[in-house]
């Protein structure tokens, strides 16, 4: 997120040219996070995207695309970039040319090569700063009117141009179009429950403006599932009631055994899902295979409009051919050198096994970091229906005792390594809102704090076996639900239970399905469950803190409360505790606060409440990834944050400066 | 015999009927509904989804209807030949299936053929020697087959024909050759990523095999009617071939209707272990997924593999067996 | 027969008695009940004896598991993750000890993350027999600490080695048994009882009941079994606790198991019926049940022998492919098939085979299922 644009001048501001850092501290952050490594390649690492007013001059045709250009079937290269392409700086420029391999678990994870591709309107450099991408520039208006510079000659991989046209058909014949609202409105585009206003200024300039200021706008639009704003207009006109012919739409619905023209028109419109061979794209690459498959074919795009310093137009790399696999056959098939580029479906207890294979099979292994707040965590059910519980779980002290009773050096020493970091549920150190005590409150391993806590709570009676007794005489069996499709997740629910037998507490694992896993937990029938931590512990104080207060009714340790924020008071049951009522007050205040600097205090507060209050009980977070890379690949970096959003996994490192020596 | 034709295939027709509505009963067990199963999936994956239009696309799929006029709708249209839609792949199903149907009807044809042929001489083998060494040999190799669950040993054989014979891990054929054109090249990868499942898939079946066929041939070979052709001198290979051997083969062909159920569910299984381009995988998927008319579809597929199977094996045996043929004449 | 034979003429009066009266062990054998007949011919057999001692001694150790294992079931040894078996020695630098093991040194490879074992084979520690080990609750009730086999003092016994949390292999198995073996127990007397009951019915009566029980039976096999137990372990009720679980998963798979046998007994009653002896029974008068009873069903006991020893294994098996789906047993339960499903992973398969040990029993008690079938099948065979 971009600290700036948001100022109370109004000015046009200077974020989108990446002039002011609120989130200079990541550099280190990244470095930080990245323990395990000693030396960094900072020049590999920093990765610049720089403006150039005008193409180089001197260029060199992909080869292949020089026989089309030749026989006059595709323009010059100079013709298929924008007149202001984006100029990629990196530690080593390549060369064009040759193909990788990589494997997914399903073929609809074909989608994940958009997120890798990570061509955006805006997007994170590897500072995790918001930089114009296929945008020339952005202007940002007191934090509520944007102002979007496309850049002239853009085009979409068929070669028909990407204009201000793309943004009016999303806004106007889709966002605002009556039949489409009736399929679901467009949540994502409204503020306060209003959708933006949308005008056309030229050819290349489109402005969106919402009443009130809307902060989180960029991030989705750089998020690794982003608000795509803009859609191939040509392509889906001929699905569009508006612009097509009845009959033949008539004919397409028919053929295509859709309800309507809208069903059909999403049908086609797979932007994200990526499985539509025909529809034209910005990415680097195009998948040119029907959905399903076994292997896609990802072929460049030549109209990309990236290029790298020497004027080669990106992405470097021919192909990407992605070969679709059982995800439980990946780990061997990578070790077996079958793919030259992986970390999906790679664990952390396969990196043995991976650096096995390394000399024989031509690769390495890095080690990369989640950014995850904990890569697991409890969540205690603060709306569980059973009323002795209920107090009992809604009391601080039995939170904390429940996390002091927790070995988290043991936990991080048998399942990683000790490589991963003990922690709460919080921010990784070295990111900017970082405070140590967020990390390590309530956090340490103290029996005899536990055991004191619990006696104060009024858990002092014990049975014969050494077990807790609840007030009203049950013992105190805690039940925790859990998705338990990792084998990790099972193994430190076995860790945690020796020690809170240990502290009088009898822990039992049951495991469900995912789905039935959130229902349990709205319906309160379940006492505690596990999941991933913050999906962003890499946040910045621009960063939306909706994970940390109750405000969805997907939050495992308050749902009625999250339903309740969720709907304005119209569902679930109204905040109750103290600590979490300020969270939501906060939550509101963040979302309207001027500036970032106020955002950021207000990331403290819910931050230092969080770790007071242990409303989610962190475990371990930093764990390491492995990432396999072919040793005749370049530019992937040793070391890197292997993140869902921000970061898109690989996309963070631009994938399309990617190349294959030799061949 | 055309009456006995006519009154199984009618039968048949039927009995796929009752299947079909227990198939589609059997996947509306799970709690919840592919939209579900489809929220969850993305939200473990931190992507998000709008409630509303989830709300819009339950209705897109028909998924707010009563039950029996979503099953009315699936087997109408299962009747035309139309396998209804995925909700998953946003498809027509058999615009998702493709080759798969084929790919798997010939790995279980193949599988079938590798029961048989090795079974047969094994067993007729083990029952004319029994408790020979070679005889335990057998029983024991056998045993080991059954013994052994079939996805551990899939991997385990995976992993040891890319230590020794470099074969690409997993998929019918090396992944270089999928898009390709059928060439020797292809042919040759396919044969050899083929025995692996072939084998995996078959073991256990041919094991059951050898072991029924033996224990049936035991039983004749005790009759009195052996031993009468045995007392009148009848050389020991003609005596075995006229009659005990006919006879131990009725059951042996009835069993085509346990043993295909048997091929067809272990290869989903072990199909999904090693990642064949067959049904098993998406079959898996699908179920998980409760991605319901693509589940549904397969599983019909499967089912119609093995009822034609029963057929075919009820028709050979009436050819072989006459009583069966006139049933008998119930008498009381 | 070219020497003749003297004439020979008994003087002694003709007595019938004594020429059908029977020695003591004529006697015994003549009005031994078919049970004892059988008895006498299994003992012959002696590898079905060896089976059905082995299978007596495993399902007697799940009695008394917690007094086998030489540790406790939630025990594990963080220190020791992943390591190898140790081997019991007798011999220390060429000398006869009582039984010990060489204790095990760790060290890590910092380049591939590997644990390393070796043996420290300066120090000998002694085993300890019927001793005093990590505390159990026996069958949950009674507090112990008895074990007949116990490490060393301050020393380790991991026989198979230890898994990923260090616990060992060998006690995990001990303690799986307890639930695999009684998977098939169960399910094979669901679906031996429906099997045997409808499939007679249908092969003895024949006719419209006849064409029922083929019907369901051949749309009951023609349902690929895999999806319908995933269907139905999913749709178990998500409350219901562990036990509760196991016993519905062991329900299913007789619920699904019993038209093979159905199917079996069917097509050898279909044949039987019309032998000679039905034929005369029925003549004589007797009840459908009584004929299906004593005249037909010993017929092919051996064949159900058969088909049940078959299908015991097939169960056994069964649970570890629910397992392995994520369905039906899952950790923290100890089952084979919950390890094998754990080790279905390529580390296991190149790096620590030693978790492949829960095959071992699986294929030992399937072996021994078969032989002791083998031996039930020809002592219960009225021919031979």
């Amino acid at each position: 997120m971009r600290g700036t644009g948001t100022d109370q001048t109004g000015a046009r501001t200077e974020g989108a040219r990446g002039a002011r850092c609120p989130a200079s501290a990541l550099v280190r952050c990244l470095s930080d996070i990245a323990r395990f490594a000693v030396s960094v390649r900072p020049t590999l690492l920093a990765l610049l995207l720089v403006h150039l007013v005008a193409a180089p001059l001197h260029a060199g045709e992909p080869p292949l695309l020089a026989a089309d250009v030749a026989a006059g079937k595709l323009p010059a290269m100079a013709a298929r970039l924008p007149q202001e392409p984006l100029v990629v700086d990196m530690a080593e420029p390549g060369r064009h040319g040759g193909s990788i391999e990589t494997l997914l678990g399903r073929a609809k994870d074909i989608r994940l090569m958009v997120v890798y591709g990570y061509s955006r309107l805006v997007g994170y450099d590897e500072k995790l700063q918001i930089r114009p991408d296929i945008l020339r520039d952005i202007e940002v208006k007191e934090g509520r009117e944007f102002t979007l510079h496309l850049r002239r000659g853009h085009k979409w991989s068929d070669g028909q141009p990407f204009t201000a046209e793309d943004f009016r058909y999303f806004f106007e014949d889709m966002a605002f179009n009556q039949e489409f609202a009736k399929q679901g409105p467009f949540a994502e585009l409204m503020v306060d429950g209003k959708l933006p206003t949308f005008a056309v200024i030229d050819e290349v300039t489109v402005r969106i403006a919402w009443e009130q200021p809307n902060p989180t706008f960029l991030a989705q639009l750089a998020s690794a599932q982003p608000l795509y704003i803009y859609r191939p207009a040509h392509y889906l006109k001929q699905f569009h009631a508006k612009h097509a012919a009845p009959d033949e739409l008539g004919k397409l619905v028919k053929k295509a055994k859709a309800k309507d023209w809208v069903g059909l028109h999403y049908k086609k419109d797979h932007q994200y899902q990526n499985d539509n061979p025909e529809m034209p794209t910005l990415d680097p690459w195009i998948n040119t295979t029907e959905s399903p498959a076994d292997r896609y074919v990802l072929v460049r795009n030549p109209y990309f409009h990236r290029v790298d310093r020497n004027g080669l137009q990106l992405p470097y790399l021919d192909r990407v051919v992605v070969n679709i696999a059982n995800g439980k056959l990946i780990p061997a098939k990578v070790g077996a050198g079958e793919a030259d580029l992986q970390a999906r479906n790679l664990d952390f207890k396969n990196y043995t096994i991976l650096k096995q294979g390394e000399k024989r099979n031509g690769y390495r292994v890095h080690l990369w970091k989640s950014g995850k707040g904990s890569q697991l965590a409890l969540y205690p059910n603060l709306n569980v229906k059973d009323p002795v519980w209920r107090v009992l779980v809604r009391d601080a002290r039995f939170r904390r005792a429940l996390s002091l009773a927790i070995d988290r050096h043991e936990i991080n020493e048998v399942v990683f390594f000790g490589l991963g970091i003990e922690s709460n549920n919080t921010v990784l150190p070295g990111t900017p809102l970082f405070k140590p005590e967020y990390q390590s409150q309530w956090a340490r391993f103290d029996l005899e704090a536990a055991n004191r806590l619990l006696d104060e709570a009024g858990l002092s009676v014990r049975d014969s076996e050494g077990i807790r007794l609840l007030p009203d005489g049950r013992p105190l069996e805690i039940i925790v639900e859990t998705a338990g499709e990792d084998l990790n997740e099972t193994d430190i629910l076995e860790l945690i239970r020796d020690s809170w037998y240990a502290a009088g507490i009898k822990l039992f694992t049951k495991p469900f399905r995912r789905e039935t896993l959130r229902s349990r937990a709205s319906a309160g029938e379940t006492l505690m469950s596990t999941w991933f931590g913050l999906e962003n512990g890499i946040a910045t104080a621009d960063a939306s803190p909706v994970e940390l207060a109750p405000t969805g009714d997907d939050q495992l340790n308050w749902p009625l409360w999250g339903l309740h924020t969720m709907t304005n008071g119209k569902g679930g049951e109204p905040v109750e505790d103290a600590a979490a009522k300020r969270l939501v007050e906060l939550y509101a205040a963040w979302a309207h606060a001027p500036g970032t600097a106020e955002r950021e205090g207000i990331w403290a507060q819910m931050l230092k409440i969080n770790a007071e209050q242990v409303f989610t009980i962190g475990l371990i977070c930093g764990v390491p990834q492995p990432v396999v890379a072919s040793n005749r690949l370049h530019n992937v970096p040793s070391q890197g944050l292997f993140n869902w959003n921000p970061g898109a996994y690989f996309g963070l490192y631009r994938p399309d400066t990617f190349w294959l020596e030799g061949e | 015999m055309i009456s006995f034709l006519l009154r199984r295939l009618a039968t048949m027709v039927l009995t796929l009927l009752v299947i079909s509505v227990l198939v589609f009963a059997i996947i509306q067990l799970p709690e919840g509904d592919y939209l579900s199963t489809y929220i969850a999936d993305l939200e473990a994956q931190g992507e998000s989804v709008d409630p509303a239009k989830i709300e819009a696309l339950r209705q897109r799929y028909g998924l707010d209807r009563p039950l029996y006029e979503q099953y009315g709708v699936w087997v109408l249209g299962l009747a035309q030949g139309d396998l209804g839609y995925s909700f998953e792949h946003d498809k027509p199903v058999s615009d998702v299936v493709g080759d798969r149907l084929w790919l798997s009807l010939i790995l279980n044809l193949i599988t079938v053929m590798f029961v048989y042929v090795v079974s047969f001489p094994i067993g007729v083998y083990s029952a004319t020697n029994k408790y020979s060494i070679a005889d335990y040999g057998f029983t024991l190799v056998g045993f080991l087959g059954i013994a052994i669950p079939n996805f551990l040993l899939a991997l385990i054989m995976l992993y040891f024909a890319n230590v020794w014979f470099g074969t690409s891990i997993g998929g019918l054929m090396d992944p270089k050759f999928i898009d390709e054109p059928w060439s020797w090249a292809k042919l040759l990868s396919v044969l050899e990523h083929l025995w692996v499942p072939v084998l995996v898939i078959g073991l256990s079946g041919t094991a059951g095999m050898i072991r029924r066929l033996r224990a049936n041939l035991l039983d004749e070979l005790n009759k009195q009617y052996v031993v009468t052709g045995r007392a009148k001198g009848l050389p020991e290979g003609r005596l075995l071939r006229k009659y005990p051997l006919r006879m131990a083969l009725n059951p042996f062909i009835s069993d085509i209707g346990s043993l295909l159920p048997e091929i067809v569910s272990g290869s989903v299984i072990v199909s999904a272990v090693m990642s064949l381009p067959t049904t098993g995988p998406m079959l898996l998927d699908s179920l998980q997924s409760q991605d319901m008319y693509l589940a549904g579809s397969f599983l019909m597929f499967l089912a119609l593999l093995t009822v034609v199977g029963m057929f075919l094996s009820d028709v050979l045996l009436a050819v072989l067996d006459p009583r069966i043929r006139l049933e008998g004449g119930v008498r009381r | 027969m070219t020497a003749t034979m003297p004439h020979f003429v008994s003087k002694a009066p003709f007595a019938p008695e004594a020429v059908e009266a029977m020695s003591a062990a004529q006697e015994r054998y003549y009005l031994a009940s078919q049970w004892r007949l059988m008895w006498w011919k299994f003992k012959r057999h002696r590898l079905a004896v060896i089976a059905g001692v082995l299978l007596l001694a495993s399902y007697g150790s799940t009695l008394v598991t917690e007094l086998v294992a030489p540790y406790a079931l939630g025990s594990r040894n963080t220190d020791f993750i992943f390591a190898p078996p140790q081997p019991i020695r007798l011999f220390h630098e060429g000398r006869l000890q009582t039984p010990f093991v060489y204790p095990l040194r760790y060290k890590l490879d910092m380049e591939t993350l590997k644990r390393d074992y070796s043996e420290d084979r300066s120090r000998p520690q002694r085993l300890r027999f019927f001793c005093s080990g990590d505390k159990y609750r026996f069958w949950g009730l009674v507090e112990g600490r008895f074990h007949v086999i116990c490490p060393p003092e301050g020393g380790t016994l991991f026989l198979f080695g230890t898994d990923r949390l260090g616990r060992d292999v060998l006690s995990r198995l001990v303690y799986g048994a307890r639930i695999s073996l009684t998977v098939g127990l169960i399910g094979i007397a669901v679906s031996f009882l429906l099997g045997i009951s409808i499939g007679g019915m249908a092969g003895y009566f024949g006719g419209w009941i006849d064409a029922c029980v083929q019907r369901v039976t051949e749309i009951l096999r023609s349902l690929p079994v895999l999806p319908i137990w995933m269907a139905l372990s999913a749709a178990l009720p998500v409350t219901w606790s562990p036990v509760l679980v196991y016993f519905g998963i062991t329900i299913i798979l007789g619920l699904l198991d019993w038209p093979g046998l159905a199917r079996a007994v069917r097509s050898k009653l279909l044949a039987l019926r019309e032998e000679d002896y039905a034929l005369a029974a029925r003549l004589m008068g007797a009840r459908p049940s009584h004929i299906i009873r004593k005249h037909l069903l010993p017929n092919f006991m051996s064949h159900l022998i058969a088909s049940a020893t078959l299908s015991i294994p097939g169960m056994i098996l069964g649970e570890t492919a629910l397992s392995f789906l994520g369905l039906g047993l899952r950790p923290p339960i100890t089952s084979w098939g919950v390890m094998l499903a754990e080790a279905q992973n390529i580390e296991a398969v190149a790096l620590y085979p030693w978790l492949l040990w829960p095959m071992v029993p699986v294929i030992v008690i399937v072996l021994a299922f078969n032989f002791f079938g083998d031996g039930l099948r020809d002592a219960a065979d009225p021919y031979h």
